[in-house]
């Protein structure tokens, strides 16, 4: 966990889910929680803003993120997963160091990861902190 | 050689151990080597876990207790003391 956070800055979240209202309400909670210092991405809905996923704005946020910092990826369920599978399928070898996707619960992965990458840690390590919510007993 | 230490501090009136606060507390542990650890009531949390620490449920005003054990274990626990009361 230890490491400071370099010029380009503290890795970014990207939150991908079915609902535009998840996505952004999430991104809302875990910057507070983790501060201002990570840039979270809520890449929630359809293009049209109904339930789906939007595959093209989720490669976007990916390709963008992996120019910069990195990120560590969080998904809900089903397609959401897909779109970004399918993304990783666009991105190139180089671009792909540059990202995690975290196996683990939406909103316990993505505050985990934000406070994680809030520390400076590495995109892999905010990946790791997410995947260690699955662990944690909420009662 | 590994160290220890432990110290109580009390969280200012209203500021319960959630949010913002709780993100603070576990960044300024995170910077430390020591394992860092935060108990209230019986319940004991690791500070370096975001989600351990939210499900302490620590509400303002309660006493907890920090223990440190590690080389900078000393400087983790005095940091923490100091940062506690200050949360807002």
């Amino acid at each position: 966990m230890a490491g400071m956070v370099d010029g380009n800055g503290a890795v970014s979240l990207i939150l991908v889910s079915h609902s535009a209202e998840i996505a952004s309400g999430l991104a809302e909670m875990a910057a507070q929680i983790a501060g201002p210092t990570v840039p979270i991405v809520a890449a929630g809905g359809a293009v049209d803003g109904s339930l789906g996923t939007d595959g093209g704005r989720v490669l976007e946020a990916m390709r963008a993120a992996a120019a910069g910092a990195g990120a560590v990826v969080l998904v809900d369920l089903g397609s959401s997963v897909l779109s970004v599978r399918a993304a990783l399928n666009e991105l190139d070898p180089e671009e792909l160091e540059h990202l995690s996707v975290a196996d683990a619960p939406l909103v316990e992965g993505a505050i985990a990861a934000a406070v994680a990458a809030s520390t400076g840690c590495s995109h892999a390590e905010a990946a790791r902190a997410a995947e260690e919510a699955r662990g944690v007993a909420k009662l | 050689m590994s160290r220890s230490s432990e110290v109580r501090v009390r969280l200012p009136d209203g500021v319960a151990l959630h949010a913002r606060p709780a993100g603070a507390l576990v960044r300024a542990a995170s910077t430390f080597a020591a394992d860092v650890f935060v108990s209230v009531n019986g319940r004991r949390a690791n500070a370096k876990s975001i989600l351990d620490i939210l499900s302490l449920g620590a509400e303002g005003g309660v006493e907890i207790v920090i223990d440190a054990s590690g080389d900078d274990a000393v400087e983790a626990a005095e940091h923490l003391a100091l940062l506690v009361p200050a949360l807002a």
